[in-house]
């Protein structure tokens, strides 16, 4: 299946967050390890509520870490 | 394959009730030959035994995996698990549905034709109402199971 239209900078910016695992960012988020490799991924799309956080702990605001790239 | 906690609860799942019933189901089709009397007392026999089989199966195998993955089985399902239950109880009710109303239609029928009853049981399967309703609603369990699988797997 092909990937979604959200894009995100999760993986740059755990990289600059001195490589914070996946695992670490989804216990901050209150997600798996798992949701978190296919929100980076653009296999899945967070609900708000998740794409909120993410943004949160990066301490970002949500249009720097996701974007939306229509067809 | 790196899988979640849910997902290998629900490979156990999948993999339990198509073995346990479908061994069941095999068995069933078995006692076609033999008579009424005998085949409905095996079935009563066969049918508990499938279930206690698949409570036992579920509770010791679900049980490892939630002490080997602690952490996870605390955190309970996510979003993202809550997502693909939601959609795979969709695809699964539809199949109950469907199974359900063609049990509904064959008990109509039978009573408005009873000539047809001898008829309708080509296989001789005992107690065959009940068992057309028990195959829909394992059958909806199994693509159920499988749905989530596959959106595991395919990530939407």
């Amino acid at each position: 299946m092909s990937a979604l239209p959200i894009k995100n900078k999760i993986r740059e910016l755990r990289f600059f967050a001195e490589e914070m695992t996946q695992q670490e960012l989804a216990e901050l988020v209150g997600v798996t390890r798992q949701t978190i490799m296919a929100i980076e991924k653009s296999k899945y799309s967070p609900t708000l509520e998740v794409a909120f956080k993410i943004a949160e702990v990066f301490g970002q605001s949500i249009d720097e870490v996701f974007q939306y790239e229509s067809s | 394959m790196d899988m979640s906690f849910r997902e290998k609860s629900i490979w156990i799942s999948l993999i339990s009730t198509l073995l346990i019933f479908g061994g069941y189901f095999l068995n069933i089709l078995s006692l076609g030959g033999v008579s009424a009397e005998v085949s409905q007392s095996a079935t009563l026999g066969l049918f508990l035994r499938a279930l206690v089989l698949i409570i036992i199966v579920e509770i010791v195998f679900q049980g490892m995996l939630a002490i080997s993955n602690r952490k996870e089985a605390d955190l309970g399902a996510d979003e993202r698990d809550k997502l693909f239950e939601y959609k795979a109880n969709s695809l699964g009710y539809v199949i109950l549905v469907i199974g359900v109303f063609v049990t509904l239609g064959r008990v109509v029928f039978l009573e408005l034709n009873p000539e047809f009853f001898e008829q309708s049981n080509t296989f001789n399967i005992p107690l065959l109402t009940a068992h057309i309703l028990l195959f829909s609603f394992i059958f909806s369990e199994v693509v159920r199971f499988s749905a989530q699988l596959y959106y595991y797997r395919s990530g939407h």
